[in-house]
């Protein structure tokens, strides 16, 4: 859905909320106003109950009076003096008129002459005709509102046929008692008793509209003329509806004089036959309380900011998908790539090996084409394999199943190793190649050395990989305190002269299947794979990389890791005093030389060049003080090591030993230099130990050896039972261990083994590797089952994972079934020899 | 929302005064305290001054807290004396120029304030000089608010239909009335003629025995000593009144059905078969409220004026006279702010406004605003003549009128009311 449209139906619904809640907020105002409304009306009817019977209760004053007036035959001026004795009200007062003349008494003196207490109410109609005056007791007589012709005041009458005599001697007259009530008094109590209708005015009026009792808000001297003026109505239809007014109970809108919108409920008096009760309140007072804008507000603001929230975050997600989709895009095309890069890079060596194979069987008398092609299919198997390697640890990776397997080791052999691996590239690409060391005082250290060595086979490989021919590769190592207690800080810098990366490359270095795109890396063999390794296996031992890269200058990696020191450490290394000179161009190569010599306890001295150094050995000469050995440097500008080696057989007459160091493969140039009188070689780094065990060798010193190397006769004599059910398998393992003296035994299966173990007599097997995924019963409970045998020797012998599953969890799995060590296909036979060896050790021990 | 609406009208009101007002209006400017709460009560002898309350309403858009109210006086002429001197006093009361000099009312006049004060700032200029009227200290203690005049109603509609021309002269009054009477209409002219109180006949002759006098210093103070020899002058008024009559201009046999001088005439004249009807001006004002009341002029509603009866062959005459004045009472409670709201009310433009509501004449300068009483703008000032300031006293006014419904009821022969002038009742 595209964005205008997800913002459309954000608004849509956004409207439809607002309106939602202003015609829900307006239909419960409308409610609450009909609610209020029928109240208003109900409390309309209460005044009308409490003014009649307020009325009622005047009119009854009336009544007894006029009973007690009628009843006595009283004068006009007797009946006066009576009701102004029972009077207490001090504003109201009585008048008695005969209803011949209309003239009579006031019980209250007029305002004008306090001795005048004449009333006359000729001039006021309402008394002209008195049929609305019924017989004492039986109504409420009550004039209109009129001025009180002795005060002035506004006020009403209630009225009563009476019979008077004018004087003492004449006849009883009609007349009429009139129990006055000044307005202004009645409307002080005349009010809403609820205060939330303190706005709104009462008014009485007549079958006629005209106003007994008038509100101020009431306008004209008729209610029907007052809504004729401000509001507009059908002249056909005002009759009937002023009459629906006057007879019945309700409400309506009307306007007011200011064209206010107002309530006007009306309810007709009971008693008083055609009089009506009206109530008028402008309506705001009664929605005051009913519109919720603060709701409507509150809900409009919430949601736009809802809104806004949504559309940013919608934005966001938006940006962070297609920045998802986009990498799930390279990703993916990087997976196809990678898949058909797997598919060339596979196919390629196993290219190699097929053909090669092919060759070597039509050619098995050429001994030295056999050997050519098998080295040839050697190294593709290894490229292979490592290839195979790489995919499973990015697996791994991916899966986040990587862990750990922590052994003792030796950086020195991890360092020959790296420098092994790499020689062969050096030299096909005749690269300039320099390994420092400073300072590795520590040789054996306990980590993961096969995610230490893939760490940096993998950095030195692609340094050596992406650098042109006649480049320069340069290694540096070196050893310092570490902060983490137990542990050296292991510094590892490879720089190159190669291609380098772009900076957008680098960005996403580290993802799987990245490979800086450049017409001259695409013959390079690669996966992709080994820099997101290299640098999840860094994180996994909590070390860092850095890289520093420049296009067409070249790169540097720098990884450092705190790895623990191994508890055995090599005895102390020192030698005898002795007189060494060390002969490189290298200044750094020689002060890291001279340094580790000296802490070998020798007297070393420098030399920069082979004409320098043979000076030096021939002044020594001279002096009668020769060096007690010269170490040199093959490669040197002005006189290469062979050159400087034949120089000084030639023109110095001591036989001081003489050892060549080196980057490279001796290979070319052994026989050469052991012509020219070379003693002994060296390769570059200079560890320590190499040099202490070097120096020892060519002096004839013995020392003991951590390992054989060529002397296999402790393996004599040993016979190792080997479970495997795959016979070519069995055939390369046999025949393998057959080479280094060994006898093999096979079982193909789990139960064989348990078997063959059950009957073998003590000391009959030396140990057992044992293949895991077997049918009848697989290695893991073939271990599980050998170690619960009753028999001691075969219950602990020695087993050992020989397995394709080579995964550190299987490792887990193999040691937790029982067994002593893991050793994963495809086999190299050096790593066998070397978990034997282990392993016997272990078992001396 | 109802509370914005309300000042949104409330101010919406004040600018359309202000607009309203034109150019000489000058804007009203609250002087006091516009939160003052206070009672202002206004008494008289209407019972309906709906003219006023809208002035109320008015006003309390500058002073929200003032209530203003109308109230009507029963037999006020009687009551208003003692009324001033109740515990209830009004702050402003309807006054009549009558009142002034006479011995009944002195204490009435005594309440008057002199609303001619400097300090009360009231604009008396925008009234007509001639309706304003003076004490002898130069006191003026009564504001007319609306102007009385006599004249007649036309149905416009019908000398429209008969093809006649509203009369501007005696001539064609009388001829107008012969053709009207050929085509078939009982009573050209038609009035209240029941009793004398706004009858007819005084409607008629009233003005004419004014013209008569109005020139004549000495028949003038003759007629209001009620001397006999001034009823000579009353002739050519109440030959006019006979004329009508024995002309058959006026039916007074179809008059006298009209009961009342008042809503009944009204009613008839809106049956739209009367081409004329002589009435007061306060009878006109009654019949804007009328239309809708009348369920003939409902179904044939027809366009009407008023205009000044023509008596004599130059025109009518316009009879100038306060209709009612205001006085404000000095011993009554807030009398501040009862002087500010004379000070709003007595502008052209409230004057005005409330005369058009009430549909009487106004007392402005401003005559010609109301149409309907726009013909009298146009009488000559020769043919004006303002009763107060003629000094025309009220006993006068009662023989004229008694004299006029006698002859034209044929009770009294012109010579006798002329000889009995000073004692007809």
């Amino acid at each position: 859905m595209k964005r205008i449209w997800v913002v459309i139906v954000n608004i849509i619904i956004m409207i439809s909320m607002v309106t939602f809640v202003v015609v829900y907020s307006n239909f419960e105002a409308e409610e609450s106003k009909r609610t209020q409304i029928e109240h208003f009306e109900n409390t309309t009817i209460t005044m009308e109950h409490v003014t009649e019977n307020y009325l009622e209760g005047e009119q009854r004053i009336c009544d007894v009076w006029a009973h007690y007036i009628n009843s006595e035959n009283l004068t006009i001026d007797d009946a006066i003096s009576f009701i102004r004795i029972s009077h207490v009200l001090p504003n109201a007062s009585a008048h008695v008129v005969f209803r011949d003349t209309l003239t009579g008494l006031s019980t209250r003196a007029r305002s004008t002459d306090a001795s005048d207490f004449n009333v006359s109410y000729k001039a006021l109609d309402f008394l002209n005709d008195v049929n609305w005056i019924h017989e004492i007791g039986t109504s409420i007589n009550i004039s209109r509102a009129y001025t009180n012709p002795v005060n002035g005041d506004q006020s009403i009458a209630f009225c009563n046929f009476i019979k008077v005599k004018e004087d003492a001697a004449s006849e009883l007259k009609d007349a009429i008692l009139l129990r006055v009530l000044p307005i202004t008094e009645l409307k002080e109590k005349w009010v809403f008793p609820q205060e939330e209708f303190e706005n709104a005015e009462l008014s009485i009026i007549d079958a006629d509209g005209d106003y007994i009792i008038k509100g101020n808000s009431y306008k004209n001297s008729s209610f029907f003329e007052f809504y004729k003026s401000y509001n507009k109505i059908d002249p056909t239809k005002a009759s009937e509806f002023f009459k629906n007014i006057t007879s019945s109970t309700g409400s309506f809108m009307m306007s007011n004089s200011r064209g206010e919108e107002c309530i006007l409920a009306f309810t007709p008096f009971e008693a008083t036959g055609d009089w009506t009760l009206l109530s008028l309140m402008p309506s705001r007072y009664l929605e005051a309380k009913t519109e919720n804008w603060l709701l409507i507000g509150i809900v409009s603001t919430g949601l736009f900011v809802l809104f806004v929230f949504d559309l940013v975050i919608m934005l966001y997600f938006n940006k962070q998908l297609k920045v998802t989709a986009k990498e799930a895009k390279s990703a993916s095309k990087a997976k196809t790539d990678f898949l058909s890069t797997m598919s060339h890079d596979i196919r390629t060596p196993m290219n190699a090996i097929i053909g090669l194979t092919t060759i070597t069987e039509k050619n098995l008398d050429d001994k030295k084409s056999v050997s050519e092609n098998l080295r040839k299919i050697s190294l593709a198997s290894n490229h292979l394999l490592t290839l195979i390697n790489d995919i499973l640890d990015i697996s791994k990776v991916e899966s986040g199943k990587v862990n750990l397997v922590p052994q003792t080791f030796s950086i020195v052999e991890t360092v020959e190793n790296l420098m092994n691996l790499s020689q062969p590239m050096i030299k096909e690409k005749n690269i300039e190649f320099d390994f420092h060391i400073n300072r590795m005082e520590k040789e054996y250290l306990h980590a993961d050395q096969l995610r230490l060595n893939q760490i940096y086979i993998n950095i030195l490989s692609n340094a050596i990989k992406y650098t042109e021919p006649n480049g320069k590769v340069t290694v540096d190592m070196k050893e310092e305190e570490s902060e983490k207690e137990g542990c050296v800080k292991l510094t590892y810098i490879v720089s190159d002269t190669g291609i380098g990366m772009s900076k957008e490359f680098m960005a996403n270095m580290y993802q799987p299947f990245s490979r800086q795109t450049d017409s001259r890396v695409n013959s390079i063999q690669g996966t992709g794979l080994g820099l997101a390794i290299t640098k999840q296996m860094v994180d996994l031992m909590e070390g860092t990389i850095e890289c520093q890269s420049e296009q067409g200058v070249g790169t540097t990696f720098t990884v450092v890791l705190d790895i623990p020191v191994a508890d055995h450490q090599r005895a102390e290394m020192k030698l005898n005093e002795m007189d060494v000179l060390i002969v490189d161009d290298d200044e750094i190569l020689l002060e890291t030389a001279l340094d580790t010599l000296e802490s070998l306890g020798l007297r070393a001295e420098p030399a920069h060049g082979g004409l320098e150094a043979l000076g030096m050995i021939k002044h020594r000469e001279e002096t009668g003080k020769n060096y007690d050995i010269v170490i040199l440097d093959l490669k040197m500008p002005d006189l290469d090591g062979i050159e400087t080696i034949k120089r000084i057989r030639s023109e110095v007459k001591s036989n001081v030993p003489i050892l060549l160091i080196s980057a490279y493969s001796w290979s070319d140039v052994e026989e050469q230099a052991k012509e020219a009188g070379v003693n002994g070689f060296l390769s570059k780094p200079l560890f320590r130990s190499t040099l202490y065990n070097k120096i020892n060798e060519v002096l004839g010193t013995e020392i003991e050896s951590m390992e054989p190397e060529n002397d296999y006769s402790d393996l004599q004599g040993l016979n190792i039972l080997v479970a495997e059910d795959n016979e070519i398998n069995w055939e390369i393992i046999s025949t393998l261990l057959s080479m280094y003296g060994i006898t093999s035994e096979r079982a193909e299966n789990g139960r064989v083994v348990v078997d063959k173990m059950k009957e073998a007599k003590e000391g009959h097997y030396t140990l057992i590797f044992m293949d895991i995924q077997m049918p009848e019963m697989n290695g893991l409970d073939a271990t599980r089952t050998i170690r619960k045998l009753d028999n001691v020797w075969a219950a602990s012998i020695p087993i050992i994972a020989m397995t394709a599953d080579a995964f550190a969890e299987n490792i887990a799995e193999c040691l937790n079934a029982g067994m002593n060590g893991h050793i994963a296909k495809p086999i190299d036979i050096k790593l066998v020899i070397k978990e034997i060896r282990r392993i016997r050790e272990e078992s001396k021990k | 929302m109802r509370k914005l609406n309300f000042i949104a009208i409330s101010v919406l009101s004040v600018a359309l005064l202000a607009s309203c007002g034109g150019n000489d209006a000058k804007e009203f400017k609250p002087a006091l305290n516009v939160d003052t709460k206070c009672n202002i009560k206004v008494v008289g002898e209407y019972s309906n001054f709906e003219a006023l309350e809208a002035e109320f309403d008015k006003f309390n858009v500058y002073y929200p807290h003032v209530t203003l109210t109308y109230e009507k006086l029963d037999d006020y002429n009687n009551t208003i004396g003692t009324v001033l001197e109740s515990d209830n006093k009004p702050n402003i009361f309807f006054s009549y120029t009558w009142m002034m000099g006479n011995d009944k009312y002195n204490n009435v006049v005594s309440h008057m304030e002199d609303l001619s004060d400097a300090k009360l700032k009231l604009d008396l200029n925008c009234l007509r000089q001639s309706l304003v009227n003076k004490t002898a200290q130069g006191n003026v203690l009564m504001i007319p608010v609306f102007s009385r005049t006599y004249g007649t109603l036309v149905n416009n509609n019908l000398f429209k239909k008969e093809n006649l021309k509203i009369p501007s002269t005696w001539s064609e009054l009388l001829s107008v009335s012969s053709s009207f009477k050929e085509k078939g209409y009982k009573s050209p002219m038609m009035g209240y003629s029941l009793k004398t109180s706004s009858c007819l006949m005084n409607t008629v002759a009233y003005p004419a025995f004014v013209a008569s006098l109005a020139n004549n210093p000495d028949a003038l103070a003759k007629a209001n000593s009620l001397d006999p020899s001034a009823g000579e002058y009353m002739r050519e008024a109440l030959t006019k009144v006979k004329q009508l009559v024995d002309n058959g201009v006026v039916n007074l046999e179809e008059c006298d059905k009209i009961e009342d001088n008042y809503t009944k005439v009204i009613l008839r004249f809106f049956e739209g078969d009367v081409p004329m009807m002589i009435c007061a001006g306060d009878t006109v004002s009654g019949t804007k409220k009328r239309e809708s009341q009348s369920e003939a002029y409902t179904k044939n509603p027809f366009e009407y004026s008023y205009i000044p009866i023509p008596l004599t062959e130059e025109g009518g005459y316009f009879m100038d006279s306060p209709s009612i004045e205001f006085s404000v009472n000095k011993d009554c409670k807030d009398l501040d702010m009862t002087n500010e709201f004379m000070r709003f009310l007595v502008s052209k433009s409230e004057l005005n406004a409330m005369a058009s509501l009430k549909r009487l004449v106004t007392p402005t300068k401003e005559l010609t605003f109301d149409p309907v009483y726009a013909p009298f703008a146009k009488v000559p000032s020769s043919r004006t003549f303002s009763p107060e300031v003629l000094g025309i006293k009220d006993q006068l006014t009662v023989q004229i009128r008694n004299a006029a419904f006698k002859v034209g009821k044929g009770q009294m022969t012109i010579d006798e009311a002329v000889n009995s002038y000073g004692t007809i009742e």
